[in-house]
Parts: C-alpha cells; sequence; structure tokens
C-alpha cells in the first residue's frame, strides 16, 4: 500500500486544502487500512485505499463548516455551455498551473475530486466509480460537467486578470 | 445517432472510456460533423490543459517515515489478537509477514503505470512534431540509422525499414521514456509521422495493448527484450498494420 502514498496524499491535499489536515487525514487512512485489510477482497489496493482516504477527509470536511457545502452537489446542473475549440485552445496557452490550481481549489469537493482521481491520477472511470461510490453513468457526466464548469471558471478569471491589467 | 447523443460521449471517447461499438459510432459522426468535431477539439484542448497544468502534490518524506512507524507500533501489540486474524489463522502467516503484504501490495498499479507510459509517449510525440525535431539523425537507411545510435545509448535498437510495405524509414533520435534512455525510430505514412519507441525491458515488459488518446492512436508489444511502443494520429487500423509489419520483418 505505501507505493499508494502519492496518490492519497495528492487527493487528501486537494480535497482538504491544506498539508496538515491531509498528513492526518492519510496516516490515520492507512491506520484504517491495516485494520481492515482482512476484508480486502478486490484486486486494486489503489482504489480500496482511496475509498478510505476520501471517506476520512470527507469527515472532516464534515466536523468542520463546510457540511451544507460538502453534501450539496446538483447532478442535474445545467447552463454550462461548451466554449468553441479556438477559445479552449486559448485558455490552454494561456492559463498558469497556479491559476488553474487556484481556480479548481474553490470548485465544489465532489467536481475537484473526480478531476484529481481521473485527470492527475489517471484512474479509470470503473475505478472512479467504486471510489467515490457513483454509477458508470454518473462518473462520465460529472467529469464531463466539472472540466466545462472549471473552464468556464477559468475564462472568467482570465478576463479579470487581464482587466486589472490595463 | 444525431448531434444530442453524440455529444454526452464525447468526452468519454477522449478518455478512451468506450466500448468498441460505441467508440467507432462517435467516430464516425465527428467525420461528417464539423459541429461535433468543433466540440471535440474544444474538449481535447480543456482536457489537455488540465492534464498538463494541474500540479499533483506528493507526499512529504516525513509522512512517509511517520506511517511507517505507525503501522509498526500498530502490528505489534496486537498480533495474535487483533490483527489479521483471517490471514494469521486460514494462512498461518505472522503478523509480520501480513505486515509486509500490506505495505508492499501494489496490485492495480500497473494498470496506472500503462496509462502514464502511454500519455508520456503521445505528450513526446506531439512535442516532437511541434518542435519541429522529429529527427537526430535522417537518413532512409536503416544502415545509417542503427549505426548512428551505437555509442548514445547502451543497448542496439532494431532497426528496419519498412518501405516495402508503405512505411518508409525517415530516421530517429535519442529520447527518454518511462524514466528510461530510449530511442525513437520516425516513419512516415503519407503526410504523418509514425514514432516508434524503443527502450529495452529491463524492469517490466509493457503488455501488449492499444490505445487511443485525443485522436493520437498508441500501439504497444514487448519482443525479444524490447519494449515497442508506437504512437501516431493515422488511424489505428493502419498504426496495428505497422505494429504488425514491424514485428514479423524483426524474424
Amino acid at each position: 500500500m505505501l507505493p499508494h502514498m502519492d496518490a492519497a496524499y495528492n487527493l487528501a491535499r486537494w480535497l482538504l486544502r491544506n498539508e496538515h489536515d491531509a498528513r492526518d487525514s492519510v496516516q490515520e487512512a492507512y491506520l484504517r487500512a491495516f485494520r481492515a485489510f482482512t476484508q480486502f477482497r478486490g484486486n486494486d489496493g489503489r482504489a480500496w485505499l482511496l475509498t478510505i482516504v476520501r471517506n476520512v477527509c470527507y469527515s472532516k470536511l464534515r466536523s468542520s463548516r463546510r457540511i451544507a457545502e460538502v453534501e450539496a452537489f446538483n447532478e442535474n446542473e445545467h447552463g454550462i455551455v461548451n466554449e468553441s475549440a479556438e477559445t479552449a485552445e486559448r485558455l490552454r496557452r494561456e492559463v498558469s498551473s497556479e491559476l488553474l490550481a487556484s481556480t479548481l481549489a474553490d470548485l465544489p469537493e465532489a467536481m475537484l475530486e473526480i478531476i484529481v482521481l481521473h485527470d492527475l491520477e489517471g484512474m479509470s472511470y470503473k475505478d472512479i466509480s467504486s471510489v467515490v461510490g457513483i454509477p458508470l453513468g454518473t462518473v462520465m457526466s460529472r467529469l464531463a460537467r466539472s472540466r466545462l464548469r472549471l473552464q468556464k471558471e477559468l475564462l472568467e478569471r482570465l478576463s479579470k486578470e487581464s482587466s486589472h491589467g490595463l | 445517432m444525431d448531434c444530442n447523443q453524440i455529444r454526452p460521449l464525447i468526452p468519454a471517447h477522449l478518455d478512451g472510456e468506450l466500448d468498441v461499438i460505441r467508440d467507432a459510432e462517435v467516430i464516425a459522426h465527428l467525420d461528417r460533423c464539423p459541429t461535433c468535431a468543433d466540440a471535440a477539439l474544444a474538449h481535447a484542448a480543456n482536457r489537455g490543459l488540465i492534464q498538463e497544468k494541474l500540479p499533483r502534490f506528493t507526499a512529504p518524506l516525513e509522512l512517509h517515515t511517520d506511517i511507517r512507524a505507525a503501522l509498526q507500533a500498530e502490528a505489534k501489540p496486537t498480533a495474535q489478537r487483533q490483527v489479521l486474524p483471517f490471514l494469521t489463522k486460514t494462512l498461518g502467516l505472522a503478523a509480520s509477514v501480513a505486515f509486509g503484504v500490506f505495505v508492499g501490495f501494489t496490485w492495480g498499479n500497473s494498470h496506472s503505470h500503462a496509462n502514464h507510459l502511454v500519455e508520456e509517449a503521445v505528450t513526446d510525440h506531439i512535442r516532437s512534431l511541434q518542435a519541429n525535431h522529429l529527427t537526430d539523425v535522417t537518413s532512409t537507411d536503416q544502415h545509417t540509422v542503427k549505426p548512428w545510435f551505437a555509442g548514445k545509448v547502451d543497448f542496439s535498437p532494431p532497426v528496419i525499414d519498412l518501405a516495402a510495405a508503405g512505411f518508409p524509414l525517415a530516421g530517429g533520435r535519442l529520447e527518454h521514456l518511462d524514466n528510461q534512455p530510449a530511442v525513437a525510430l520516425v516513419f512516415h505514412r503519407r503526410q504523418h509521422a509514425i514514432n516508434l519507441y524503443i527502450w529495452p525491458v529491463n524492469t517490466a515488459a509493457v503488455s501488449p495493448r492499444h490505445a487511443e488518446r485525443n485522436g493520437y492512436h498508441v500501439e504497444a508489444w514487448s519482443l525479444n527484450g524490447f519494449n515497442f511502443l508506437a504512437v501516431s494520429e493515422i488511424p489505428a487500423v493502419e498504426l496495428a498494420q505497422f505494429a504488425e509489419t514491424f514485428r514479423t520483418s524483426q524474424h
């Protein structure tokens, strides 16, 4: 399980948004995983461990201020339009890693975690479905919508940045 | 299927998550529908932005030390009583062994490793096209390309010209893939380039697979102590044909 520590820490660090809580949670998750290892019947240790990491992180989030925000996620949120390929390409060139990271950090956990699991950890839809506990079809639609939402926020922040610069 | 049915499938198509049949339907639709094709390009660019620029956090060194210590402390006092009664009873494993099993458990890692390798190769392929740095040695003659690598890498990769099969050799260059030195052979197919990455099987042989990322196709295989990974934007069937031709010409 130790080889998965970067994946565990990356998920916790994004969900909790600070290093201290992330370290605590990963350590807690490893202890829980160790105690529960006998019940582990799957063959994907990483998905199993990340499920535990995620549970620990969500408990922490719930016990702090963000209960409503954690629970509330509208699966049918509409109104996000597809940008043109031209706009998307411009964003790809102009958006910095810093802007991308700070924008993602402001998205709801449900959107943030699915992008982290897929686009940073390279997990399959199937593995994400088991970690997050949602059906495969929901993984597909939520990931797509999360990426679009991120794009929309990036576009807004980028135009704000450039108007400040004038 | 019409545009309304295709649209929601585009991201999954780009992620290589569709079954073969639906994937083929999406590809066919994108070929004849410029609006959906533009949407696919937009998705691909957005996905590319995220995957290229989003930083990944890595566990601090002290966390490794802390967790190892915490697990060892956990394993000791309760060795017979609580920890892993299943393993200890049914398999007769000592707690220390169970600890080792837990610590070293890495199944599931190979899948993501293969994915990373594909991403790395595709990114490198795109970069080689953009930067106009396709070849360090430019020659259609395999007897020029092969000796050029001698002394530059510590292995001698198979270099074969496949002009007779419609894939003329264009040259080669030095690369780095999967954290080790590799060579890239460049082949042409009409106006397109095929990068064939070759590196010795030092640690892990790549499992045969084909994959698709952002419209680029990948064929991977392992033969005679070398790993091979071919990347190109040519259609998947043609790349598979290229891979097959290269494999059979090696004998």
